[in-house]
């Protein structure tokens, strides 16, 4: 028997663990299949497995004969996807500097109550997010806030602060203050201890914290549904509209907008890899 | 160059004091150690002077001048950090160079000064590696390089050897020595380790509680201890610390009783004592000889545990309720329920009152 690294899995367990992990990936995959169907394949019973691969579905998202008509208008669709990418990217780093600024204070500056601080901090997630949707539906309209870009981005800023900051916070204090200390004594700023000491110590931290961030903003629906209009909705409301306006769900394109949906997080996790990995195992390894 | 002076510096965490109204001088070329258990101040107090620590009240001078109100990096210290703080990041070479960077020096310069430091400290070889290659004997010399490239007043160590091995440790201990007298600059030096200290320092302050407990030289601090927290705390094995009562005083030969066990002491010099009042007498374990007697100058007891510590023993005598430990020569060949005499060394007994001062005849 060929002999195998210490730590290794042998076949049996990495056959059991293909097993898994494809059960996981099987409605994913189903939705990928699906969005290259006809729509007969789709609705087809059993389920097809091998037929013509069609780009219609994928067509179909930006032009879409309307009702009663046979002509191809745009849907507007690639308006709502650059909704999304701008208003969580924005949102996103918005919430980064604003919470990465905090953190860094509670951690290197704590105030008389710090503890105190921080968890009505967290308290603010503890609720479910609709609770509060009739009060910041009204502020938004009296404040002129409602449909605007500036409104929802604020929104899902507010949002992610208290994740971010908690997560941040906890970076910042596992980093050796000795380093800080080191550099203050060579002569560095403030500014420069955290820009070129610190910042740089927690790149993993950040990307972790972007990463949660962005999955977070990029799904929200219901706040999207009630505080954007038809210029700054985002896909998620975008997405259900479309479905939910017909008779019979067109399941093609419902993959379809999936599949264009989970590109944008799929691309930035699969870059940003190497830091998540790093950067979500904190705490369970050691330096 | 320039001095160091602390003037009833206090520091206070909320309701805790760490640093209790401690006044200190540090001479142009003096190394001092503060020396003192875990969580005594020493650390907060040098950085206060470091300007990492703000004080909550006192004042600190460098150079005459008073520095409270200045920031770290205007300060113009140098310091060598415990878990040696260098850059990850960055070459060794880089780590020497960056504190060189607020000096705005040519590169010439800059590669010329980290050259000669590697040379002091024997880093030539290692100049281009990343701290994670180094071992810690390595970092910590990058540490040490890292305060003296550039030409500060003074000098701050902090642990600088306390997360070497023994061996390492002793080795860095003369170099770090050796490189410290070639600057002759104010030095302060932090430390749990009073071999550290005593072999280091030119001057030593024992800490407790925040509180200085006595500044000397080191073999003051070991000959001459001022009260029995620095006599327990310097010297291994530590000091036989031993409750007395005084039952004969006669000019400079003083009569105590220990327990049940009567011993006369002569201490050379009339001491201000009085009669039946209890006192702690202190005698180092190498302060005894084994006579053959039991008569009015020793102490008497069984060897209850022998220590085996290479060429001597310490034996572990007890007599009744009373304990006490004296190191001995192998060559005496002593069992455990042994009876043994042991006489302390004329001159080498210390006499503390109830509150645990010195008493002494100067």
């Amino acid at each position: 028997m060929k002999k195998r690294a210490i730590g290794q899995a042998g076949w049996l367990w990495t056959s059991l663990a293909s097993v898994v992990a494809f059960i996981y990936f099987f409605p994913v995959l189903f939705i990928i299949l699906t969005a290259f169907r006809s729509r007969s394949d789709t609705l087809a019973t059993p389920p097809k497995w091998f037929f013509t691969p069609t780009f219609d579905n994928f067509y179909h998202i930006f032009f879409r004969s309307m009702a009663n008509s046979t002509e191809y208008v745009a849907t507007g669709f690639h308006m709502y996807f650059f909704n999304s990418i701008y208003i969580s990217g924005m949102s996103v780093l918005l919430a980064l500097l604003i919470g990465t600024l905090a953190a860094y204070g509670f951690s290197r500056h704590p105030l008389r109550g710090n503890d105190t601080y921080m968890f009505i901090i967290l308290t603010t997630r503890m609720l479910p997010p609709i609770i509060v949707i009739v009060p910041i539906f009204l502020i938004f309209r009296i404040t002129g806030l409602a449909g605007t870009y500036t409104g929802i981005i604020l929104m899902y800023t507010a949002f992610n602060l208290p994740f971010s900051i908690w997560m941040m916070k906890s970076f910042f204090d596992e980093l050796n203050t000795e380093i800080e200390d080191a550099s203050r004594m060579d002569g560095a700023s403030e500014r420069s201890v955290f820009f070129g000491v610190c910042i740089p110590q927690v790149k993993a931290g950040l990307a972790a914290t972007s990463v949660f961030a962005l999955i977070l903003t990029w799904n929200e629906f219901l706040f999207s549904l009630l505080l954007t209009n038809k210029l700054t909705r985002t896909m998620p409301p975008a997405m259900a509209r479309t479905i939910g306006g017909e008779i019979n769900v067109d399941y093609g394109l419902l993959a379809a907008m999936i599949c264009l949906f989970i590109i944008p997080i799929f691309l930035i996790t699969y870059l940003l890899q190497n830091q998540l990995l790093r950067g979500v195992t904190f705490g369970t390894i050691k330096k | 160059m320039a001095t160091i002076e602390l003037q009833n510096l206090t520091k206070a965490f909320g309701d805790l004091i760490a640093v209790d109204n401690v006044s200190l001088k540090v001479e142009e070329n003096e190394v001092l150690c503060l020396l003192g258990p875990s969580g005594c101040g020493k650390t907060t107090t040098l950085r206060m002077v470091a300007g990492l620590e703000t004080a909550t009240s006192g004042d600190i001078f460098i150079g005459n001048k008073n520095v409270n109100n200045l920031d770290t990096r205007d300060r113009n210290l140098a310091m060598a950090f415990q878990f040696y703080a260098l850059y990850p990041s960055l070459t060794v070479a880089e780590n020497l160079a960056n504190p060189l960077h607020a000096d705005n020096l040519s590169d010439e310069e800059i590669k010329k000064k980290i050259l000669e430091v590697a040379d002091i400290l024997q880093l030539r070889e290692i100049v281009n590696r990343k701290p994670h290659q180094l071992a810690e004997g390595e970092k910590q010399r990058v540490a040490v390089g890292r305060a003296i490239i550039r030409d500060p007043e003074c000098f701050l160590f902090d642990e600088p050897l306390s997360r070497l091995d023994v061996q390492l440790r002793e080795q860095m201990r003369g170099q770090i020595k050796e490189v410290l007298s070639d600057l002759k600059k104010a030095t302060v030096i932090v430390t749990h380790d009073q071999l550290e200290a005593l072999t280091m320092a030119t001057k030593i302050a024992v800490m407790r509680d925040g509180l200085i407990e006595q500044v000397s030289s080191p073999h003051d601090i070991f000959a001459k201890p001022n009260n029995t927290f620095v006599a327990g705390f310097i010297g291994t094995p530590q000091m036989n610390i031993l409750e007395c009562n005084i039952s004969e005083i006669n000019s400079s030969i003083i009569k105590i009783k220990v327990l049940d066990q009567e011993v006369e002491i002569d201490f050379k010099t009339s001491l201000s004592v009085n009669k039946n009042d209890s006192y702690f007498i202190g005698i180092r374990p190498r302060s005894f000889e084994i006579v053959d007697n039991n008569t009015l100058d020793n102490f008497s007891g069984t060897i209850e545990l022998i220590e085996n510590m290479g060429s001597e023993i310490l034996v572990h005598v007890k007599n009744n309720h009373l304990t006490f430990r004296s190191v001995q020569s192998r060559s005496h060949k002593l069992k455990i329920g042994d009876v043994i005499n042991l006489k302390p060394k004329n001159g080498q007994v210390h006499l503390f009152n109830k509150s645990g001062e010195v008493i002494r005849n100067e």
